[in-house]
Order: C-alpha cells, then sequence, then structure tokens
C-alpha cells in the first residue's frame, strides 16, 4: 500500500525546514540563557517576557524599573541604601537584551562615580558583560579604562577619558552630570559649568534640568567668590 | 484551485466581518497607543522602547487571534453540520481545508497590516524610527503567525477539544522559544538517548526564537542568506503541519 500523497509531502516540507533550520542555527544570535537572568524580585516577569519571545519589550520595562530604581522609586526591589541592587537590576536589562547599550554606561557610571557610591569594581564587571555580549561599543572599553584610572588614583588620566566621552549619544545624562561634579570637586569650576549649561539646553538630558538649575548658580557664586579673593588679597 | 479561492473568499469575507476580527484591530491599535504613553517613561529609550512595545503588541495580538480563529476554524463547522453543505458540493476536502486556512491567514495578516502601518507611522512621523527594517520585522512575525495557524489547525484536527488545542498550542509556542536551552541540554547531556531525544524535540518544535527579528534588531541587520533561509524555514514548516492537518481532516468521518 502506498502512503497517502499528503503524508509524502509533510515529509518533503519537514526535510526542507530541517535543511533550513541548520544555517538559522549556526548563524543565530546568542542570548543569554533564562538561567543567567539575576533572581530578583521581579523574576517572574523576565521569564514570563524571555518565554514567549518578547525579550526586547522585557528589557524595555526592565530598563525603565531600573530608571525608577534609579530614581528612589521602586518598592519592588527594596534597597539597603548606595543603590546595593543595581548591578543585578542592571544585568535583569542586558540579559534580556544584550544589544541594550545604554543600560551597561548608565549602571556602570552611577557605580563608578556617582556621590557616596563608589563600587568600580560591579561597574568594571556590568562594562566587561557588555565586551563579551554587545561587541563593537567603544564606550565600553573607554569606561573600563577610565575606571582603572580611578582605582590607580589617577583622577587627570581619569577625567581626561570621560570628557573625551561626553559628546557621545550614548553618554548618559546621569554621566554627563557626574562628570561635572567631578570638575566641580577638582575646582574647575568654568568647565563644570559649561556642561551644566549645556545639560539644561539639551532636550536629551531632560531630568538632569533639576540639578543643573540649582548647580548653575551655585558655580556662577563659586567663580564669582574665586575671581573676587585675589582682589581682596591684594588690598 | 478556483475551489480554494472561492473558499478563501467567503472566509476572508466571514473574518473581517466578525466582531472578533474589528476588536483584534481596534486592540492592537489601543495598545500601540499604550505604547506610546509607557515609553514616555524610558527616558531617551523611547524610541526603542516604543518601536520594542508596539512590534510585541503587534505580534500577541496576531499570535491569539490566529490561535483561536483556527482552532475554532473547521471544528465549529463540523458541530454546526454546515461542513456537510459545502463537501456535498464538488469540493475537495483539502481545498476546503487550505482556502479556509489562507482566509484566516490573510484575515490576521490584514490587522497585523493595520496594526503595523499605524505603529510605522507613528515611529516614522515622531522621527523615532533608526536603522533595522520594519517591514522584516513585520514578516518575522508574519511567518511565526503563519506557523503557529498551520499548527493549531493541526492540534485542531488531531485533537478532540478545542481547549486541549489551545493549550497545546500555547505550549508550543512558549517551546518554540526555548529551543536554544533545549539544545544546550542537549550538548551537556551524558545519555545518549536522551542527548537523541533532546535533539529531536529541538529539531521537532518550532523554532521562532529565529524568527525573532525584532529582538535582534538593536544588533544589526541580518544577511540575505539568513532571510532566505528564515522565509523558507516558515514555508517548509508551514506546509508540513498543513499537509499533516490534511492528512488527519481526510481521515475524518462524518
Amino acid at each position: 500500500m502506498r502512503p497517502p500523497r499528503a503524508l509524502l509531502a509533510a515529509a518533503a516540507c519537514a526535510a526542507l525546514a530541517l535543511g533550513a533550520d541548520v544555517p538559522l542555527t549556526r548563524g543565530a544570535r546568542v542570548f543569554p540563557s533564562m538561567s543567567l537572568i539575576p533572581s530578583t524580585e521581579l523574576a517572574a516577569q523576565d521569564v514570563a517576557f524571555a518565554s514567549t519571545g518578547f525579550r526586547a519589550a522585557g528589557a524595555d520595562m526592565a530598563w525603565v524599573q531600573m530608571l525608577q530604581y534609579c530614581a528612589g522609586g521602586l518598592d519592588v526591589i527594596p534597597d539597603e541604601g548606595g543603590y546595593s541592587r543595581l548591578k543585578d537590576v542592571a544585568l535583569r536589562v542586558v540579559r534580556l537584551d544584550p544589544s541594550f547599550h545604554r543600560a551597561y554606561t548608565y549602571a556602570a557610571g552611577i557605580l563608578a562615580w556617582f556621590h557616596g557610591v563608589d563600587r568600580p569594581d560591579e561597574a568594571a564587571e556590568i562594562l566587561q558583560e557588555g565586551l563579551r555580549n554587545d561587541p563593537g561599543q567603544k564606550m565600553y572599553p573607554m569606561y573600563i579604562a577610565a575606571i582603572a584610572f580611578k582605582k590607580k588614583g589617577d583622577a587627570d588620566g581619569m577625567v581626561a577619558l570621560l570628557d573625551s566621552a561626553y559628546d557621545d549619544p550614548q553618554t548618559s545624562p546621569p554621566m554627563r552630570a557626574i562628570l561635572a561634579n567631578l570638575h566641580k570637586s577638582r575646582g574647575e569650576y568654568e568647565k563644570a559649568l559649561a556642561i551644566w549649561e549645556d545639560i539644561l539646553s539639551s532636550d536629551r538630558d531632560q531630568t538632569e534640568h533639576a540639578r543643573a538649575r540649582i548647580a548653575i548658580p551655585e558655580l556662577k557664586r563659586l567663580i564669582q567668590e574665586r575671581a573676587a579673593a585675589p582682589r581682596r588679597r591684594a588690598r | 484551485m478556483g475551489t480554494i479561492k472561492a473558499v478563501f473568499d467567503y472566509t476572508f469575507r466571514e473574518h473581517v466581518r466578525h466582531k472578533v476580527w474589528l476588536s483584534a484591530a481596534l486592540f492592537g491599535l489601543i495598545m500601540i497607543a499604550g505604547a506610546l504613553v509607557t515609553s514616555a517613561l524610558a527616558q531617551d529609550e523611547r524610541a526603542r522602547m516604543l518601536l520594542d512595545l508596539g512590534l510585541a503588541a503587534n505580534e500577541a495580538i496576531a499570535l491569539v487571534s490566529i490561535v483561536f480563529l483556527t482552532v475554532h476554524l473547521i471544528l465549529q463547522e463540523i458541530e454546526s453540520r454546515a461542513v456537510f453543505l459545502i463537501l456535498t458540493h464538488p469540493v475537495r476536502r483539502a481545498d476546503y481545508l487550505l482556502g479556509r486556512f489562507f482566509g484566516t491567514l490573510a484575515a490576521v495578516g490584514l490587522v497585523m497590516a493595520v496594526t503595523g502601518l499605524a505603529h510605522w507611522g507613528l515611529l516614522k512621523a515622531a522621527g523615532l524610527l533608526e536603522g533595522g527594517s520594519y517591514l522584516l520585522a513585520w514578516a518575522c512575525s508574519f511567518g511565526k503567525v503563519a506557523i503557529m495557524g498551520a499548527l493549531s489547525l493541526l492540534l485542531s484536527l488531531a485533537l478532540t477539544s478545542e481547549a486541549a488545542a489551545m493549550a497545546f498550542a500555547t505550549f508550543l509556542w512558549v517551546l518554540g522559544h526555548f529551543t536554544a536551552e533545549i539544545r544546550f541540554l542537549a550538548d551537556k547531556s551524558a545519555s545518549p538517548a536522551m542527548r537523541a531525544f533532546l535533539m529531536v524535540a529541538a529539531r521537532a518544535a518550532p523554532d521562532f526564537a529565529h524568527l525573532n527579528y525584532r529582538d535582534a534588531w538593536h544588533a544589526g541587520f541580518p544577511s540575505a542568506s539568513w532571510i532566505g533561509a528564515a522565509a523558507l524555514y516558515c514555508v517548509a514548516y508551514s506546509a508540513a503541519c498543513l499537509a499533516l492537518a490534511v492528512q488527519a481532516f481526510d481521515q475524518k468521518e462524518f
């Protein structure tokens, strides 16, 4: 008895599909395994997005939650202070979608340079993951080098590197604000003022506008005081 | 071919006039409008979020629609005995099945086109469309929907209940995004029998991860050979499922 034509057609089509599957599997973009997504209070959300094939959308939601966390407004992930869980929160984003360039630099910037945080090793770990899973981004090696300068105590080298990345579209608004504060802490008030004024005039940096409005008059006052000091001394 | 077209036409008209189709299109547009609001929270990653959420919403709506419609497609006509009226005419069962399937796929494709066009227009008008190919992302989603439609039709004919067919279809959708993990497990498995079983499972399950271009949008544009292989995979996998569905429908006794 001959097998029905429909079954023969199904077998031929299945063979074709298998044939096409081989080059697709070989050239497939590799995403981090779901078991590597950090286990946070929002793990169920991450797994739901990843297992239904919506990794990019899941990463976007995780990104918004990371912004909320950094702004101190994410109750679901309790913080012990100093952004204690920022590394896990950032790894959620980049392990759902490894091409989320901004998440690596945003989190690393806060961990390495934000006032009172100072966890450069965690920042370097995030950036090294970026080098592995999101190759071709020039900001990651630059930030890693800047962190190395920081750990060596070479503030000049670090600030020079960060300055060179200032205009890069991947430089996040908080990182620009951090850079302004670094200049201020080094007594370079004019450079700090120029950065804050640039931030205030940029639509992209809207999240830092409130801080810029506070920082600009303060820096202007500091510049005036410094200019007045030698005159006073001369008198 | 003429019979398939006749069945296709009436199926397409039936779906487009149906409230479910209109609801799906409306819901898709609302989801995209929702993405517009939600993306405002993403600071300067707004373009990325609006793109990702819009594409995801479009695919999710199409997926739910195709599974729901194809599972009911034949079973409801068998239950209402309407299928007898059609099959008493000189209509081959295979032609009837293919006409019904392609009519449904075209109706769902139209929903995807309407919501996709609205989404693309929104991104374009706001100047938020950067790199990548929207058409390719849409086509990959449509390929996944076509495979799911063919699979759901096969399941509805092979299983006895609509609920079971929908549950299996959902299971296969999720499994289709786990094939990389299954292959990883097979590589790590020490037992040759387990390895063989896992490899067969990974090959037999629809590999939807291949077609997730929208998730890989930000990583760069794929090669022409990848696009060709993906198109062949969609057509061949859907055709294999349809051929099995024709076989199952041929063997059904009314």
